[in-house]
């Protein structure tokens, strides 16, 4: 896998260290009195930006953390957060 | 064998002689040689038989460019064996061959090129439709290169390895070692690539001088040991790059030498920054015959000569456009070959010191002229013309050395995403910009002089270590200076092709593709080269484009009107070199965990199954109904190793919330001394595990999930609590406690029996929590739960302490009747109860509602945010949904198999599990089925394999089937 990803604990490791967590969408709507099509759209409906965007990755043969980062999704690269 | 002696640049060991047998005989050669240099010493000229026309194929290029010399070397087929080291004992066998490769008797489809234009098989055989078939078949019978038996076996160790460096180097030739020396000077990291089996490139095997006094093999030779004296160098010879992805990600193959415990491995190397300095092939020259055994590329009689004394012929004939090409010539004369004539397709300024020696050697130089067709077979004979094809000039020979000038290898750039542009000075495609931590340097940027291949090299390994972080400017500005004080790129030659029509002209030789199937092609309207590739497959055989690679788009080129069209060679991707299926396979490692009772539960006779990643005792008896096992836990007492469960510890002041979160239940009513029994459930509402949690004191709780969940529940507590930054902890324990499930009626005797604790059903009921120790030291955390639907006793203890205790509650229960019991009998125990395994009676799709346990979800409980609860509220009422059941089967005995279906008009739900039960004495199990079939009462039909069209039925009936009121557990 040609993707690295920097770990906020164990630093630059090998992208087949993490497992992926989706886009971040931020901390999810309340629950009650969701519509369904509301609710959906949160847990489904992804932007599938062509581009920079930021995601949840979790460090799971490391330190197990789970964080923040921002990724090219043309070019498959851990980027600095989009200016 | 007649091999040259004493020469500085050999590289076969004369003493040392390897025997193989080809064709039932057995033959020599050296060690050192390569299978296809030890074939030619031993005057073997005919390797194979091409694909389509069978035309005879011999040596061509000696690295693998082409698919003549592909064999069948110890079973395996397709071998390069211009690539493979000689071993001994080599079983060799040609392929594409009825009869022997000299004497092929499909060798008159040569003769049939007329009915095989380019696109034959798109474009004929297809109308009426149905002989297409009919045509495949024999197609099928005749194409295609190699045979492998179906019951042919790979032996031999398969690796993988994952390196790092800082920097990466493509090619171990001149510029490549001076770039891992420049940049391993700085203390960085270096690894290095080379293909051949040795490094040195085409420094290798040449005579001239690099300085007064110092041949260029010698040289090599120097480089070479510097690289060694450096410890951060590390260097990979035969190993073939065979991708290159963004973040500077090389993967490569490596073959083992005889010290390597492997026969190849797969390397994926992780560098800051790269130097491709793959160097330069031979451009082949496009002429009528211009495959036939006896032509071949000039590295390939210099490097037979140099490298593995055998003088290529008696007789020869170059036509080369190359200074390279003259200095081979003078070498192999020096060596002893007789040479009719040198023709050059260049007509300006050779090197003229060069030309002198031609002529000192009275070697006839034919400035501006080609070969135009080679005659014969075996070849004897060339015809040579000037560049418009004005005069002619026949030569007898045996050997035609011929080329149209240097090509660099462009493969490794073009795939690490270089642009690269074609260059009419060089008549290179060359690179216009590379991505960042990419450099180039030596042949491939069409340098030729040593000392500026050699300059470039360190350029670019200096500039390779700035990028990793180690800039030395000094250095840089000095071997910039040197490399500009040295001859610039040289003059190329753009020529294709001598003036012929192109019948027996063959710009690829794996797929026979003639320039004539080119010209095909462009006369269909093909103008694009990547559409020509792919519609007369030129460059789509194992040699990947070696052959026709920078040929096609060059000849193309010619027959574009339109300025705007850029030349470009096609694209290339990952692998660049084939390789053995063996080596993608890799090792294959099978990790598998083993509990605290491996050991032991084997010896008592257990039958060990894998069952995801553990090692389980399945079954203690050829009877795999295991009657026995399950009715000595209904009447007498079992023990049951289940230290797969998955086991937690979670703490800190916000544990509570993170239960909350992920479980349906209400975790805060969990008094300690009390277990609570709960799901968990993904956004969609359906159910992922379930598991019991126990308080152990403040803000700390003891919780288990299913074997499946063990690995990612740590993982799934924290995305779902991610945006919070709570304060608590988790420890995954699975590992370090061991548990026994002890269950049967009599269980509470044998734990009695050693454990002064009070364990009567007043002071430890059912659904309770307690610590305590037992046989004086072990410390036993005991949960009285009943998933095998009897009084039962789940034991954990720390895994050192297994063994102890389960010994001590074997000893104590001998007097009760205590019996191993295994996975299956458990299996059966739990679906009599109704118990359901997450996974078994759930698929994908099945909420907690299908599978009747709605009731585990606290819909009181407030402000939580507990996943999946929205989706319980959403699909609660959904109708048609398939709902787990209970059902008993009419008439048999004999139980459906798990995951036969239900059907009626269609197909309606799936059995997850049926047996017969001993104790009911009929057949029962559970079945999802579409909502409303899992009413009771219903009738089910069942389809399976076996039922020989006859559907077999069952009745649904209401769960549990045994102990309905479960007194047996609470008792």
């Amino acid at each position: 896998m040609a993707l690295t990803l920097t770990c906020p604990v164990c630093g630059k490791r090998n992208g087949y260290e993490f497992r992926y967590g989706g886009e971040d969408k931020g901390p999810k709507p309340d629950g009650f009195g969701l519509t369904p099509d509301a609710w959906c759209e949160y847990v489904h409906m992804n932007r599938c930006v062509a581009g920079i965007q930021k995601e949840w990755w979790c460090h799971k043969d490391g330190c197990g953390v789970w964080f923040t980062t921002h990724r090219d999704t043309l070019k498959n690269l851990e980027v600095e957060a989009s200016s | 064998m007649n091999r040259l002696k004493n020469k500085p640049t050999l590289r076969v060991d004369t003493a040392q002689t390897i025997s193989f047998t080809y064709k039932k005989k057995t033959f020599k050669g050296l060690k050192g040689d390569t299978i296809a240099s030890a074939l030619f010493a031993n005057g073997i000229r005919i390797f194979s038989r091409s694909l389509k026309y069978h035309r005879p194929r011999g040596l061509y290029s000696m690295d693998g460019e082409c698919s003549n010399t592909s064999m069948e070397v110890n079973g395996i087929p397709n071998v390069n064996t211009e690539k493979v080291l000689l071993e001994n004992g080599m079983q060799l066998k040609a392929q594409n061959v009825k009869g022997s490769p000299e004497l092929d008797i499909m060798g008159f489809m040569g003769s049939l090129d007329r009915a095989m234009p380019a696109g034959f098989y798109y474009r004929t055989m297809h109308k009426p439709a149905r002989i297409w078939p009919m045509a495949l078949k024999q197609i099928r019978k005749v194409a295609g290169l190699g045979r492998i038996s179906p019951d042919f076996r790979m032996t031999g160790e398969y690796d993988e390895i994952y390196p790092s460096a800082d920097v990466c180097v493509l090619g171990g030739g001149p510029a490549g070692m001076a770039a891992a020396a420049a940049a391993a000077e700085s203390g960085l990291r270096v690894i290095l690539l080379e293909a051949r089996p040795r490094l040195g490139g085409f420094f290798d095997y040449r005579q001239s001088e690099f300085s007064p006094g110092v041949p260029l093999h010698q040289h090599a030779r120097e480089l070479e040991a510097h690289l060694q004296k450096m410890p951060n160098i590390r260097v990979f010879k035969h190993t073939s790059m065979v991708g290159a992805y963004s973040n500077n990600l090389i993967t490569a193959f490596q073959k083992g030498d005889e010290n390597d415990d492997f026969e190849e491995r797969y390397l994926e190397i992780r560098a800051h920054s790269v130097v491709v300095a793959t160097g330069c092939i031979e451009r082949p020259l496009l002429f009528e015959n211009n495959e036939r055994p006896g032509v071949m590329q000039i590295a390939c009689a210099h490097r037979l000569t140099n490298t593995y004394g055998i003088l290529p012929g008696k007789r020869a004939v170059f036509s080369i456009a190359h200074d390279l090409g003259i200095e081979a010539a003078v070498d192999l004369f020096d060596a002893g070959l007789d040479i009719a004539a040198v023709a050059d397709i260049r007509q300006d300024a050779p090197n003229e010191s060069l030309v002198a020696e031609l002529a000192q050697r009275k070697i006839p130089y034919l400035s501006g002229w080609l070969a135009l067709s080679a005659h014969g077979s075996p070849f004897k004979k060339v015809v040579l013309t000037t560049l418009q094809g004005t005069f002619e000039k026949k030569f007898e020979c045996d050997l035609l050395v011929a080329s149209a000038g240097m090509t660099p290898v462009t493969g490794p750039l073009s795939m690490a995403q270089a642009e690269l542009s074609f260059d009419h000075h060089t008549g290179f495609f060359l690179p216009r910009s590379l991505p960042a931590g990419l450099f180039a340097a030596g042949r491939i940027m069409g340098l030729n002089d040593p000392q500026a291949i050699e300059a470039s090299g360190r350029i670019a390994g200096l500039s390779a270590a700035a990028a990793s972080g180690k800039t030395s400017e000094t250095a840089l500005s000095a071997t910039r200076a040197t490399l500009a004080g040295r001859p610039k790129a040289d003059r190329g030659n753009n020529l294709v092709m001598a003036p012929v029509k192109g019948r027996k002209t063959f710009i690829c030789f794996d797929e026979d593709t003639t320039v004539k199937n080119i010209k095909q092609a462009l006369s269909m309207g093909f103008d694009a080269t990547e559409l020509i590739k792919r519609f007369t497959a030129a460059g789509t055989g194992p040699g990947q484009g070696g052959i026709p690679g920078h040929n096609l788009p060059l000849l193309v080129a010619q027959h574009h009107t339109d300025t705007g069209t850029r030349t470009r060679p096609t694209t290339v991707r990952a692998p660049l070199v084939p390789t053995l299926m063996a080596t993608y396979a890799g090792t294959n490692h099978d990790m598998s965990k083993q509990t605290p009772m491996h050991a032991s539960q084997k010896q008592e006779g257990g039958i060990m199954r894998r069952i995801g990643v553990w090692n389980r005792a399945r079954y203690f008896s050829d009877d795999l109904s295991c009657r026995r096992e399950i009715e000595n836990v209904r009447t007498n007492v079992g023990m049951l190793d289940a230290t797969t469960l998955g086991k937690f510890r979670i703490y800190g002041p916000d544990a509570l919330k993170a239960l909350q979160r992920v479980y349906v239940g209400n975790m805060s009513k969990t008094p300690q001394g009390k277990i609570k029994y709960s799901a968990m459930c993904n956004e969609d509402g359906c159910i992922i595990d379930d598991g019991v949690v126990a308080q152990k004191g403040e803000n700390d709780y003891y919780f288990t999930t299913s074997t499946a969940r063990a690995g990612t529940t740590v993982e799934w507590i924290r995305f779902h609590t991610r945006y919070e930054g709570w304060d608590f902890n988790m420890v995954n324990l699975t590992d370090a406690f061991g548990v026994i499930n002890l269950a049967g009626p009599r269980a509470r005797e044998v734990l009695a029996a050693i454990s002064d604790a009070d364990i009567s059903n007043e002071a430890f009921p059912f659904a309770a929590y307690r610590e305590f120790t037992v046989n004086g030291s072990i410390p036993v955390r005991v949960m009285r739960l009943g998933f095998v639907g009897e009084l039962s006793y789940e034991l954990h203890v720390p895994s050192s302490w297994m063994e102890t205790l389960w010994e001590a509650l074997a000893e104590a229960g001998k007097p009760f009747g205590i019996a191993n019991f295994g996975l299956e009998a458990q299996n059966v125990l739990r679906m009599e109860k109704g118990h359901l395994i997450i996974g078994s009676e759930s698929e994908q799709r099945t909420t907690l509602h299908d599978v009747g346990l709605g009731g585990l979800w606290d819909r009181n409980k407030k402000g939580t945010d507990t996943v999946g609860v929205v989706a319980l509220e959403q699909t609660e009422q959904q109708d048609k949904r398939l709902k787990l059941a209970g059902f008993k089967m009419k008439n048999t005995d004999k139980p459906p198999k798990d995951g036969s279906i239900v059907v009626d008009d269609r197909i309606r739900g799936h059995v997850c599990i049926a047996r017969y039960s001993h104790v009911l004495q009929e057949v029962v199990g559970m079945a999802l089925v579409e909502d409303p079939l899992n009413e009771i009462g219903h009738e089910l039909h069942i389809y399976e394999d076996e039922c020989q069209g006859q559907l077999v039925s069952a009745t649904v009936v209401p769960m549990p089937f045994y102990d309905p009121k479960g007194e047996r557990l609470r008792s």
